[in-house]
This record gives structure tokens, sequence and C-alpha cells, in this order.
């Protein structure tokens, strides 16, 4: 039995979430809003809905480019942390490894690294090698800021698995392989799964290298998003429409983690 | 079967390593070698429009930010305000927002899911939203403001309260993130001890302040690194709403960075980055004592 007292506050936790998220209507509403109506004093509230923003970002404002160059740039960053961490992590966790955990703790110290710190020599590295506004340079830069919270996060899902799966596997006469393919990484399926999909939230996120690295030719969704303020102020339609564009992965992916969200963002540091 | 051939070769040992080497070369490759690259720009004079000028010139940049740079003092005072108060408020609110949805009514469940969408969501994306939101003249904030018969507020556009109005934009976005991690914390609350400050008759403001804050205080020193790094870091939103501006209003430590890059001081913009550096280590040097300290406390408790 619930309280009296506890049904009341259920009932204003709703309205509080409802009301913590009205800058997200607005945007949405906006995004669908004749220009006419955007600028005007008074907020309208019927109007007939239209899609010209959406259009209209990638007509006028190459949206179309830069969602390839997100999309390509994230996807194979993510793909190749995966690749990279889960052979680090698997180590770190499950082997008889010394000096373990002295590793791990540098691994995880590289992720409070302020990006601003590291920008530069990159930009200057990358004007040396021709790297500056190109897709592998993104690429590269994405791997090695994603990294260190890749394998930590995965070393924990790892070390939560039993400790002698291997060994009892071992005895029931499997090898290598067979304890990697048919034990340890369904079990580990789900630690995985939440791993990329926090590496490629990072990366879709990513605004500072971006803006120091990239120029035209790679530009990222954030980045691009950020420059049709700097051209067309007035044009909160087509920005509006942009922003939902941005976001609508993003909340696809919030769905997707449900309850192992806790896990990455604590950094599976609260054990 | 590779792996067994090659451990068996080798010994675990090596194959273990064999698996870390690409992780560390690559982490070696793009961290610490820019790292250590940008720390010895600190103490050269380089130009990023004139590579010819540059030489080593000592504690010169150290010394010019320090002394010579009015804007320097400021940009500290501005990135340690803004810790202070996004970091604190965040804290709070995030407590009191994870004690309304720490209950196991199946709404809330939803509710828990929803609420946490502004920490996935782009910051600059959000950033813009917030822009858009705060117009002085057509904005909704101030509609609103103005029918509750308040007067406009200038938000980003004047000295006075831009500062203000990026720390709503920061606070928003990252308040469910503490909110969702204490609530984890909550959630790991046994039953049985609940249960016996039921019986105790320990309740309301008594059972949070003897119950329920020491039990998750491992968890709210967590969130307090993470969040005050990610402060001291912070680049987007403000860059996106404000531009550091009007004047330097909003100047913070990452976004001062920036604009010294523009200028290609390289030097200088090295030596600012060196310093931030030494506040995050302070910070989390700090915080990890801390929590080794709660750790070794409660294994000598479980041990007594």
């Amino acid at each position: 039995m619930r309280s009296p007292l506890r049904k009341v506050l259920d009932v204003v936790a709703v309205f509080v979430v409802a009301l913590y998220l009205a800058p997200l209507y607005w945007i949405a509403l906006t995004s669908i809003k004749p220009t006419v109506h955007i600028n005007s004093k008074e907020p309208v509230w019927i109007f007939e809905p239209t899609m010209e923003h959406y259009l209209e970002a990638f007509d006028r404002f190459e949206f179309g480019k830069a969602l390839v160059n997100s999309s390509v740039i994230v996807i194979s960053a993510t793909f190749i942390t995966m690749v990279l961490a889960m052979m680090a992590a698997y180590a770190l966790a499950r082997m008889r490894m010394r000096g373990a955990d002295t590793t791990s703790l540098v691994i995880l110290s590289l992720r409070f690294m302020p990006a601003v710190v590291i920008a530069m020599p990159f930009y200057l590295m990358y004007q040396r090698l021709g790297l500056i506004d190109s897709h592998l340079g993104m690429i590269v830069i994405y791997v090695g800021f994603g990294l260190p919270f890749a394998v930590w996060l995965l070393r924990g899902f790892l070390l939560d698995l039993p400790r002698d799966i291997e060994e009892a596997a071992r005895l029931d006469g499997l090898g290598w392989m067979q304890i990697l393919g048919r034990i340890i990484l369904p079990l580990s399926g789900p630690g995985i799964a939440v791993t990329a999909i926090f590496t490629f939230v990072f990366n879709w996120n990513e605004f500072l290298f971006a803006l120091y690295i990239t120029q035209s030719t790679a530009v990222t969704l954030p980045i691009q998003i950020s420059k049709m303020i700097d051209l067309y102020s007035v044009l909160w339609g087509t920005i509006s429409g942009a922003v939902i564009m941005q976001l609508v992965p993003m909340v696809i992916v919030v769905f997707l983690l449900q309850r192992h969200m806790i896990r990455g963002l604590a950094l599976g540091a609260v054990k | 079967m590779i792996l067994r051939r090659l451990s068996s070769r080798l010994g675990e040992q090596r194959v273990a390593w064999l698996l870390v080497l690409p992780t560390l070369l690559i982490l070696a490759l793009l961290a610490v070698y820019p790292l250590i690259w940008s720390g010895m720009m600190a103490f050269r004079v380089e130009n990023l429009f004139n590579p010819k000028i540059g030489k080593w010139v000592g504690f010169r940049n150290f010394n010019y930010l320090l002394t010579g740079d009015d804007v320097f003092w400021k940009t500290i005072r501005l990135t340690t305000v803004w810790c202070l108060v996004t970091v604190s408020v965040q804290l709070v609110l995030g407590f009191l927002l994870a004690l309304l949805l720490d209950t196991r009514a199946r709404v809330v469940g939803l509710l828990r899911t929803l609420i946490v969408i502004p920490v996935f969501i782009t910051p600059v994306a959000m950033g813009l939203t917030w822009r858009f939101m705060f117009e002085p003249v057509t904005g909704v904030l101030n509609y609103l403001l103005e029918g509750m018969g308040f007067s406009a507020y200038p938000w980003h556009t004047s000295t006075d309260t831009a500062l203000v109005a990026v720390m709503i934009a920061d606070i928003w976005q990252w308040t469910p993130f503490v909110t969702l991690i204490l609530l984890a914390g909550m959630q790991g609350i046994s039953p049985e001890v609940m249960e016996a400050a039921r019986l105790d008759r320990v309740r309301g403001w008594n059972y949070l302040r003897r119950i329920v804050i020491p039990l998750i205080w491992p968890v709210i020193t967590v969130v307090l690194l993470i969040r005050l790094v990610d402060a001291i870091r912070i680049f987007d939103i403000v860059y996106v709403i404000t531009r550091g501006g009007p004047g330097t209003s909003t100047l913070l430590a990452s976004v001062n960075a920036y604009t010294v890059f523009q200028a290609g001081r390289l030097g200088v913009m090295a030596a600012y980055g060196f310093l931030i550096v030494i506040a995050i280590n302070i910070v989390v040097i700090f915080f990890l004592r801390i929590l080794h300290r709660q750790e070794k406390a409660a294994r000598e408790k479980s041990e007594a």
C-alpha cells in the first residue's frame, strides 16, 4: 500500500517532468510553424503545420552533407573504438595480467583531460600531415577521445561476470576461441551494446574538436548548426528544424538504453 | 584457436599485454603526446600565422597571463563562479528530483526515462534552443514573464545577465544527470534498512539526514567529481549562446582559450591550457582521495 502523500508526490512528479521538458516541445513546435508566426511577439498556438523548415535546412544549409559527414565519422570512430576497447578491456578484466589495475587507472585518468588543451597540438599536427578538415582526421581524434571511457566501461561490465567462468569452461574442454565466442561475448552483449551507444553519443554531440579541425569538407552536424546562427540569426524556423533533426537520434538512444544508462553515465565508478 | 596457440606459446601475461598494447599506443600518440607538446609550447612564443618567429622564452607566457593580462583573472573568476553555482544548483535540484522519482509507481518508471533526455541531447542544439527562447523581443520566456506581470529580462544580450542565462541552460541540461545517478544510489538502499528505519520511526527529514544521505554519500562524491571536471572544461553551450560575450561577460576558460587560439597566440594558449590541466588535476586528486578514504572506512567497518 502506498501512502496518500506518496500518491500526491507521484502526481507532482508527472507535472514536474512534463514541465521540465517544455523547451523541447517549444522547439519542436517552432520547427513546424510557418515563418510568419515564429517571430511574432504573441505565441501562436493554432496554425497549419509545415515542413518547409526541414526542406530549407537541406536546400540552403547543406544539412545533408553534414548529416553524411557526422554519420560516416561517428560510426567509423565508434566501430574502431569498440574493437580496440574490447581487446584491452578483456585483457584488463579477465586475464592474468600483472599491473592490470594500474594500467586501467592510467587509461581512466585520460578521460578527464580537457579537450581544449590537446586540440591545438592536433591542429598543428594535422596541418603538417594535411589532415585538417578531413574525415580521417576527425575519426582518428574521436578514437583517441573515446577510448579511455569505452575501455573503462567495458572493463566494468566484464568484471561483473562470474569469476570462474573461463576456468569451468576450460575444464569442460572448451578452447579459448570457444570460450570467447560462446560464453564471454553472449554474456557481455548488453555491456558491449551500452558502451557502443555511449561512444556514439559522445562523438555525435562533440563540438570542440570539430570546431578546431573542420572547415567545410568534413563539417559535422553540431558545427553546421552553429554556423547557421552566425549567418542568419533570424531564421529560427530553419534552425529549429535542424535542431530537431539533430536531437531525434539522441532521444531514440535514450529509449534504447533505458535502465543501462546509469551504469554508463557514472563511468562504472560508483562501485 | 589463434589466441590459444598464442597463449600456450607466450603465456597469458604476454597475450594480455598484447591485447592492451594497441590501446596504449594509440593513447600515447593521441593523448599523451599532444599533452606534452602543448606543455612545451607553453614555454615558447609561437604564432599560428607566422611559424618562423617561434622561440623558447621560459616562463614569459605565464608571467604575461598572471600579471600582464587583464582578461586572465576575469576568466578565472568567471570559471570559478560558474563551477560553484552550476554544480551546487545541479546537486540540490538533482537531489530533490531524485527524491520525487524514487518510488515504485509504474508511471514514474517512464518519467525516469523521459527526464534523462536532456543529458543525451547535443549541447549545441540545446544552446540554440535556449537562445531562441531567450530572444529579448520575440522570445517566449519574456512573453511569459510579462504575462505574469514582471518586466522583460535581457537574458544573453546584456553583460549583467548573460552569465545567468547560460547557467540556466547548463543547469537544465545536467541536473537530470545528477538525478539519475543519485536515484541509482537511493534504489540501492536495501529494504531491510528501510524497514528498520520504519520500525524505529525515523522518517521525513531525519530519515533523509541519517539514512539516505550517509548511505549515498559515495555516489554524491562521484557525481560531484564528474560534474566539477565537466564544469571546468565547459565550452559548447557557452560558445553557442554568447561566444563569451557580450564583452567578456561569459568568457569562461575554454572559450577564452579558443579566442586566444583564433588570435594565433599559441604559446599563451598553451600556458593557459596548462593552468586548466592543473586545476582539473587538483579536483580529481582531491576527490579520488576522498573516495579512497570512504572505501577504506567502509572496509574497516565491515571487517569489525
